[in-house]
């Protein structure tokens, strides 16, 4: 049985210790007396705060229930925010807005914003202690980049000109995803399409100019999954550059590193995957030992979502593919308790019934399989997650549409509890989000948690209603399910040979398709309510004009000159280390000093071998 | 009958979305199209010399990565280059193509694109409207080889599925043959499907291209047709080192025939094996335990590959192919039961009292050495001196 096969075994025992902890609650007069003392506790400990209309509010709701029993399910099925479970949420406020008068505020209470904060111990006394305690890290997290490193810059400053703490999300071009340098023959027109061209420590530098890399305010995220390892050393190397050797332990943010859902969905992978998950593995060692505050890989199931996958798919490979990372770090002989706190996640959202609870169940079932199979304490019993609504979901037909789509899983997001989101962008059916509606899409969710009231005064909003409760129980059943599938076949690796999770998301998304053109899935202004005389809309393209790529070209051909001797050394170095068992990361920071992507990855090929693509 | 409608589908460079076209091509395929998938994030050089050599209708292309104004201009313009100019390029990129795109593309030449919300249907008929008539010339004069060949299959394939042609079994004839052709070296790799055939070749030729410089290779890959329709013929997706100028692939649909071939596979064959390679590999579509499908005199050596999980030891024996095979494969030996396997199938093949061979083999992993047992096994260890220099491009 692979640990696979323990979660789903702990997920079921907990459900039953559950009700049976229920029934005992019910006939156990002394144990179900000190569940309802409990209970009464904590609603007395409850802080109120106010809407601007004076309303007076609890900032947590909790159902009206009084009976043992009841209470019970409630605390060990569900928990409170903050408790495992953690089905209500990974930290206790979330998004609430700051007391007016922290004299009222209950000790017990910790003000956790969301992820990051609270695994940073010396951040958290400081804002624990300060005035600014009270201002949390805006969720806010948008994915850009575009063109050239300094055009990506500048749309940072520009994305980041009115928050508090700088989240910069980093997408990148075609040929850095696929490891290939820009001089490479048959690739110009790729060059800083649908992302930013990086190929070397330079372009790294240029990439994050302007930003204090070792603040606590600031985090970059990186998404790459196949040559991660080497984007990482480049991303320590320009930090090193610009700031010394002393900022390493303080670099803060996360790279995507999620080699799995490349092989089952997103095609993006450079090296077979035995080596691809050494090479990863080799990093999330020096990471977890060096970079206390890095998050070394991103659980992802939003490309599983985007390839077209259901919903439940997407929870039950994202959340198999995370139990499976869990396995490898621990085969390493790293705690768990050491490598659990920098596991996090990242989740699609869009409009099927499902996404009202599928990041709420999600965090249950990894808290359970956490604990209960690989004995994780309580922070690396979390589930953090960064959601991004739907791109998949966004058509071109009427595309402004598409901001209430987005409104909507924004909406969803939020509800779920995660811990930083991005909104698309209206019109990223044709393009790389243009300013004007990257702002739209940012301002969306500013509207939602700042301007409106929904989220800013009261958790647990819809915990315990009867509706979530039923799509949370169809959905925890339907992905247990799916483990057993997977389970079944030998377990994650095991599967990915099967090509399982591959062809089950190609079948959904072809059922998807044909639902969309027989009608049974309307997509409005698509395949309902059409306008037949729809002009195309006039869009502002954001591609990369070719003196641009030329110049991409060339400084990475001056770079290459200006270091040919010592780059060559180093790869020969590092090929010898690769054909060893050793850890090559260490190496790996070596060659980004002086190598480019494309010859990293080349020289890494050159042992190891290419992916073999998957049908 | 005319033969299916032949198109090649890809994705570009740099682009792994591949959800789209996945979609369209099981569309295709269930309407009566043979779809050649290249698979993703392939090199414009790559779709165009398999194009070719496919000798499909249309390329189509599917991109959602940008670039695709160069990437589609690209192909027109390398196709054109090398005389296929009949070969049609169309696509689509949801929305990310958009109409002022299309325009500038198909002044370059790309002659249609699908915009977002554009129904399968519509496209299967748009090509098999567009598409339906066969290449008008076979052709050029000064056209390169590899597409005079790639023609002269395709002449093969319309003749058995217009009925002009029936499968010949004269092995006179063909041995009549065989003076011709004895620099050429005909290996047939037949087993079961998901035995890993197709890596295990794609390995195979990396190491006959580094071994010798000059080497050509020849390959006819089988998938089945779908009953009465299309065919999806995907294994140039996951071969990577047979995307080379000194590879010609072909793969052809069974289009109806049972047994692991199609009907026009002999002539194919025949044809490949005196074109000046030194290799010419073929592959059988996944076969049961009954197939026998190299009949034809023309293999010099034939390859089963099977998977170490083929159930209890008895079924071995109902495997006509270990007593025909000359060599045994049995890959992905990582797995746990592959040495039960290998020491069942040798005892199975002693009771033949013939020489075969029995190799245990990982072809998924990079220089595995049980692949590079097998490769020396099908090359001679001394090649004869002249033989290299009669070489050159095929006739």
């Amino acid at each position: 049985m692979s640990k696979l096969g323990s979660v789903v075994e702990a997920v079921d025992k907990y459900n039953k210790f559950v009700e049976d902890e229920v029934r005992r609650a019910r006939t156990d007069k002394k144990f179900g007396q000190q569940m309802v003392n409990r209970w009464n506790e904590i609603k007395a400990k409850i802080p109120f705060g106010s809407a601007p209309t004076g309303l007076k509010l609890p900032r947590l709701a909790l159902p009206e229930i009084d009976e043992a029993g009841d209470i019970t399910r409630y605390l060990l099925g569900d928990g409170l925010p903050g408790e495992f479970p953690f089905l209500n949420g990974a930290y206790r406020e979330m998004y609430l807005e700051p007391l007016q008068n922290p004299a009222i505020e209950i000790g017990a209470y910790e003000k956790n914003g969301h992820n990051g904060k609270s695994q940073n111990n010396g951040s958290k006394n400081g804002a624990k202690n300060s005035a600014k305690a009270q201002q949390a890290e805006e969720p806010t997290r948008l994915f850009s980049g575009l063109m050239l490193a300094e055009d990506t810059n500048e749309r940072f400053h520009f994305l980041g000109a009115h928050q508090r703490s700088k989240r910069l999300s980093t997408a990148f071009d075609g040929p850095t995803l696929y490891g290939i340098d820009s001089d490479a023959p048959g690739i110009l027109g790729k060059i800083g399409e649908g992302g930013v061209a990086v190929d070397t420590v330079e372009d790294m530098v240029r990439l994050y100019d302007g930003f204090d890399l070792g603040s606590p305010d600031f985090s970059a995220s990186m998404t790459i999954s196949g040559p991660a390892p080497i984007i990482m050393a480049m991303y320590i190397a320009a930090a090193k550059r610009r700031f010394g050797n002393d900022i390493v332990p303080k670099l803060r943010g996360t790279i995507q590193a999620d080699i799995f859902k490349e092989v089952q969905a997103q095609n993006e992978t450079i090296f077979p995957v035995e080596a691809s998950l050494r090479f990863l593995t080799d990093m999330m060692e020096f990471t977890t030992r060096e970079m206390p505050r890095w998050y070394p890989v991103s659980i992802s199931g939003y490309h599983i979502g985007e390839a077209g996958s259901t919903p439940v798919q997407q929870a039950a490979y994202t959340l198999s593919n995370g139990f499976a990372y869990a396995e490898m770090m621990a085969a390493r002989g790293i705690p768990v308790d050491e490598f659990g706190p920098r596991l996090s996640f990242f989740l699609d959202c869009g409009l099927d019934v499902e996404y009202i609870a599928l990041t709420r169940v999600s965090r249950r079932i990894w808290a359970i399989g956490m604990r209960d199979a690989f004995g994780a304490g309580h922070k690396a019993q979390m589930f953090k997650v960064h959601t991004q609504t739907s791109g998949r979901s966004l058509v071109a037909a009427e595309f402004k549409n598409n901001l209430t789509r987005t409104a909507a899983e924004l909406m969803l997001s939020y509800m779920n509890g995660t811990n930083s989101c991005h909104s698309n962008s209206a019109d990223e059916p044709f393009t790389t989000p243009s300013e004007e509606w990257i702002r739209l899409a940012a301002h969306g969710q500013a509207i939602l948690l700042d301007e409106s009231g929904i989220f800013k005064h009261t958790m647990n909003m819809l915990s315990g209603s009867p509706g979530m409760k039923a799509v949370e129980r169809a959905v925890e059943a339907a992905i247990l399910e799916e483990f057993r599938q997977i389970e079944e076949l030998g377990g994650v690796v095991a599967a990915i040979e099967h090509r399982y999770q591959r062809s089950q998301i190609q079948n959904a998304a072809h059922r998807y398709e044909q639902q969309i053109y027989d009608g049974t899935r309307p997509i409005i202004a698509l395949n309902k309510y059409r306008n037949a005389n729809e002009e195309p809309p006039e869009m502002e393209l954001a591609r990369t004009p070719k003196a641009k790529k030329q110049l991409q070209v060339d400084r990475l051909k001056q770079f290459k000159k200006k270091n040919a001797a010592k780059a060559e050394k180093v790869l020969e170095k590092l090929a010898a280390v690769a054909e060893s068992d050793k850890n090559c990361f260490p190496t790996l920071l070596e060659a980004a000093e002086v190598c480019s992507l494309g010859q990293i990855s080349a020289c890494l090929q050159e042992v190891v071998g290419r992916f073999r693509p998957m049908v | 009958m005319a033969s299916p409608i032949r198109v090649l589908t890809a994705v570009p460079i740099c682009d792994g979305h591949d959800s789209a076209i996945n979609t369209i091509n099981l569309e295709f395929i269930r309407h009566g199209v043979e779809v050649v998938y290249l698979g993703y994030h392939r090199y414009a050089e790559d779709i165009v010399r398999a194009a070719i050599q496919e000798d499909v209708r249309a390329v189509g292309i599917s991109s959602y990565n940008g670039g695709h104004v160069e990437f589609f201009a690209e192909v027109v313009k390398q196709l054109r280059k090398r005389g296929a100019d009949d070969i049609a390029v169309f696509g689509g990129g949801g929305g990310t193509i958009t109409h002022d795109d299309q325009r500038v593309m198909q002044k370059r030449g790309v002659d249609k694109i699908f915009f977002a919300g554009t129904s399968l249907t519509d496209m299967v008929g748009f090509v098999h409207e567009r598409y339906g008539k066969a290449h008008k010339h076979n052709g050029r004069n000064g056209a390169p080889a590899d597409m005079k060949l790639a023609r002269k299959l395709t002449a093969i394939e319309d003749g058995y599925a217009d009925g002009t042609k029936k499968q010949r079994n004269s092995k006179a004839a063909i041995r009549s043959q065989r003076s011709k052709i004895r620099n050429t070296k005909v290996i047939g790799f037949t087993g079961p499907g998901g035995a890993g055939k197709t890596t295990l070749i794609d390995e195979l030729v990396l190491r006959l291209l580094q071994r010798d410089a000059k080497s050509r290779i020849a390959i006819l890959s089988h998938d089945p047709s779908v009953v009465g329709a299309g065919a999806l013929l995907g294994d140039r997706a996951t071969m990577i080192n047979s995307q080379h100028d000194r590879v010609f692939m072909r793969s052809m649909a069974t289009r109806g025939q049972a047994g692991g071939l199609s009907p026009a596979t002999a002539d194919c064959l025949q044809l490949l094996a005196q074109s000046g390679f030194d290799y010419v590999i073929i592959e059988t579509v996944g076969t049961g335990q009954e197939a026998m499908p190299f009949q034809s005199k023309l293999v010099d050596q034939t390859v089963l590959v099977m998977n170490p999980d083929y159930g209890a030891r008895l079924q071995l024996q109902k495997i006509v192919m270990l007593d025909l095979a000359d060599i045994i494969v049995v890959n992905k030996s990582d797995q746990d039961r592959a040495r039960t396997a290998m020491s069942e199938i040798g005892r199975r093949v002693e009771q033949n009292g013939r020489e075969q061979r029995v190799l245990a083999t990982v072809a998924k992993r990079h220089r595995d050495g049980g692949v590079d047992q097998l490769c020396d096994l099908l090359t001679p260890l001394v090649r004869p001196m002249a033989k290299t220099s009669k070489k050159g491009q095929p006739k």
